[in-house]
């Protein structure tokens, strides 16, 4: 067994993670844990703000779920302070108005969009309309506490490993090995996949080479493009492929068709109190 | 808390830290106080300071046991030291300056302190007397990880905070916008001066006058080089381009002028710790092997006269076996990391826009699970550091 560089979900974590025992369904709390990190990419390009501090929430927040449950935290929050405390930790801090705004903002954009859906058909649908809060006001100081809150609560629950890797290098890295490197369409189709990633809690479970073989395993068979099989390529990177394969299926379930309903329901449970109501309203079948 | 609160040791830059007693152990302690601002959150020196020390197991770096954090405030709960090296060398020196074998020892533990960090892929950032701390084993030990980070690919400049001036590297100065482990190379070299003639050897008043003071002693470099550090300037830099070009030609004096007590083995290593040129500053690990140190030519001293022990143990490190371990596996690591560091810088080369400069991981995890209502608390996030099962 390898020692890994940075700290990975357990097996019990995996198998029941915090908002499963507490009856969250397990796609429930893939589509929430992806549309959090969402809104963590939407806020980072509304900031400017770099690549790589959006990506380090985004594993943060992925690694938090694995240690808390999202009765107890909202995805709106934890994301909110991810990226807040991954800014710190690349050195880009960002202020705290302006991601509270920028949150505001995703947020109030979120709730449009599902009242418009929601309501029926016969409703006129007013296009969105941003109402910029006061900063004397509740909103804005109820923000800046759970920003504050989340925060604390990430550095407390992660014990201060915050660490990320990200996988960008040993793409190019492993693409060049493959000969590989000059083939515009597979790196960036590679590098396309490792963005969605993202999304999906692999970089909570999986060493990076292991990712980095899956996101090149979708790039080549996309494009039709074979790698040796004997010995087979990945071995060269000290992966397996049954990690391999479970990463490439976590990728591919983010592309899965949603109902409509579904979709509804995770832009409505992205505070703690509507994900405490909508258990109330599914108490889990014990 | 679980700890009593004594006296106060000092005051840094952010934070007050106590002499503490624990209830249970009466084990004696340093308490680190930082407040918790409503404004910033969880200051940044902090979460650095924690996430990197935390693992950072080293007889010369001062052991963090265990962090508290409340509402309003973070508690770090550090190994307790005498003092540090600036009231050392205050109380111990002769007007300040130490005797070479106490010199010789501190200096050894600095090094070896510092090349374990850079083993580690961290940097320090602020090594200076007063974060250097002392016990009464005449062990020397790095403290005040504020300001330290991780690097992987070259670190980016943040902010020109990083190291105090009179400790912070010619390059920096110049505005250098990335920099590396021999940035705290030059402030070893700036402690080693202090300790032989007991005060700090370039004393500016701000960033110009600083780089003055360290040309009037180690000359003016050669255009050549100054545009070569000035071309890795900042573009926004304090216009530090421009004042790389107008420095008087100043004449390179013998450090032996300056340190008329110093060995010729102490000037010559001294020499390569405090060149101009970064990549010519030799690295904390060779410097460990210089004659300096390795020479029998030094004879052991009596043991000086006072109320500490004199330093003891160098300059044959004997490592514990679990520290031996833990050094292997930190090597392979680093290794690992270096091969991801390269292939990043590779492939920000290539693809000119993208702005990633990847942290590298520093540490496996540990583990030491605790129920997470704990008030003190070191992981509840799982800890052994094993892919899952498949
Ligand atoms: N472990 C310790 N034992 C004894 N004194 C300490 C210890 N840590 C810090 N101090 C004293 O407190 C001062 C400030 O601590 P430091 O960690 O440097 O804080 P800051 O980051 O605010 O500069 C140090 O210069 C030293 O005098
Ligand atoms: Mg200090």
């Amino acid at each position: 067994m390898s020692t890994s560089l940075y700290p990975l979900a357990s097996l019990e974590q995996i198998e029941k993670s915090p908002s499963r025992q507490d009856g969250i369904p397990a796609e429930l709390e893939e589509d929430l844990r992806a549309f959090g990190c969402k809104l963590i990419h939407q806020a980072g390009v509304l900031l400017k703000q770099k690549q790589v501090a959006v990506a380090t929430a985004q594993i943060l927040f992925q690694r938090f779920w694995f240690v808390t449950s999202m009765k107890q935290f909202g995805i709106g929050d934890v994301g909110m302070g991810a990226l807040y405390l991954a800014s710190k930790l690349e050195e880009c801090p960002l202020r705290m108005r302006d991601l509270i705004n920028v949150y505001d903002l995703l947020l109030q954009r979120t709730a449009h969009t599902l009242s418009s859906q929601t309501a029926s058909s016969s409703h006129h649908k007013p296009d969105f309309k941003y109402s910029p809060m006061s900063y004397f006001g509740n909103t804005f100081y109820d923000l800046k506490d759970a920003l504050v809150v989340a925060e604390m609560q990430i550095l407390k629950r992660l014990g201060f490993q915050v660490n990320v890797v990200l996988p960008y290098g040993t793409l190019v890295n492993y693409l060049r090995v493959l000969g590989l490197a000059d083939r515009e369409e597979v790196s960036s189709r590679a590098w396309g996949y490792l963005n969605d990633a993202l999304q999906a809690p692999v970089y909570a479970l999986y060493q990076v080479p292991t990712i980095v073989s899956a996101a090149i395993l979708l790039a080549t068979r996309h494009l039709g493009i074979s790698l040796p099989t004997t010995p087979p390529w990945w071995e060269l990177f000290d992966a397996e492929w049954e990690d391999i394969w479970s990463v490439c299926g976590y990728i591919m379930r983010l592309y899965r068709n949603r109902t409509q309903k579904d979709q509804l329901l995770v832009l409505g449970m992205v505070t703690k109190q509507s994900v405490r109501q909508w258990l109330e309203d599914n108490p889990p079948a014990s | 808390m679980n700890y009593v609160q004594l006296e106060k040791l000092g005051e840094g830059t952010y934070a007050t830290v106590y002499k503490g007693r624990s209830r249970t152990t009466n084990e004696i302690v340093a308490l680190k106080e930082i407040h918790l601002d409503a404004e910033e959150g969880t200051p940044s020196t902090a979460i650095r300071e924690i996430s990197l020390m935390k693992e950072l197991k080293h007889i010369n770096i001062v052991r963090l046991y265990d962090v508290i954090h409340t509402e309003t405030k973070l508690v770090l709960i550090f190994e307790f030291c005498d003092r540090d090296l600036k009231k050392y060398m205050d109380t111990h020196g002769d007007r300040g300056a130490l005797d070479s074998v106490t010199v010789r020892s501190f200096m050894y533990q600095l090094l070896r302190g510092t090349a374990f960090c850079h083993e580690n892929r961290v940097l320090h950032r602020d090594l200076k007397p007063q974060n250097l701390l002392i016990n009464r084993k005449g062990e020397l030990k790095l403290g005040d990880f504020g300001l330290a980070r991780a690097f992987g690919v070259p670190v980016n400049t943040f902010s020109n905070e990083v190291v105090t001036l009179w400790y912070r590297a010619p390059d920096v100065l110049l505005g250098s916008r990335t920099y590396s482990t021999s940035i705290d190379v030059w402030s070893c070299g700036c402690i080693f001066a202090e300790m032989i003639s007991g005060v700090p050897i370039f004393r500016g008043r701000d960033n110009h006058d600083q780089l003055l003071h360290i040309m009037r002693i180690i000359g003016t470099p050669d255009e050549r080089l100054l545009r070569k550090i000035a071309s890795e300037a900042a573009p926004s830099g304090d216009g530090q381009a421009a004042a790389a070009k107008q420095f008087p030609r100043y004449p390179k004096i013998p450090f032996q002028q300056i340190l008329p007590k110093a060995s010729p083995q102490a000037i010559d290593l001294l020499e390569r710790l405090l060149q101009f040129d970064p990549a010519k500053r030799i690295s904390a690990a060779d410097a460990l092997k210089h004659p300096y140190f390795t020479s029998s030519a030094m004879v052991y001293p009596v043991p000086p006269t006072g109320t500490m022990a004199p330093p003891t143990y160098f300059p044959t490190p004997l490592q514990h076996p679990h520290q031996q371990h833990a050094a292997q596996q930190h090597d392979a690591q680093a290794a690992h990391a270096h091969a991801q560091a390269q292939a990043h810088a590779a492939y920000i080369a290539q693809q000119q826009g993208y702005n990633a400069a990847a942290q590298q991981p520093v540490y496996p995890m540990q583990g030491q699970p605790q129920p997470q209502q704990a008030q003190s608390q070191f992981v509840t996030y799982h800890g052994s550091g094993q892919a899952p099962a498949r």
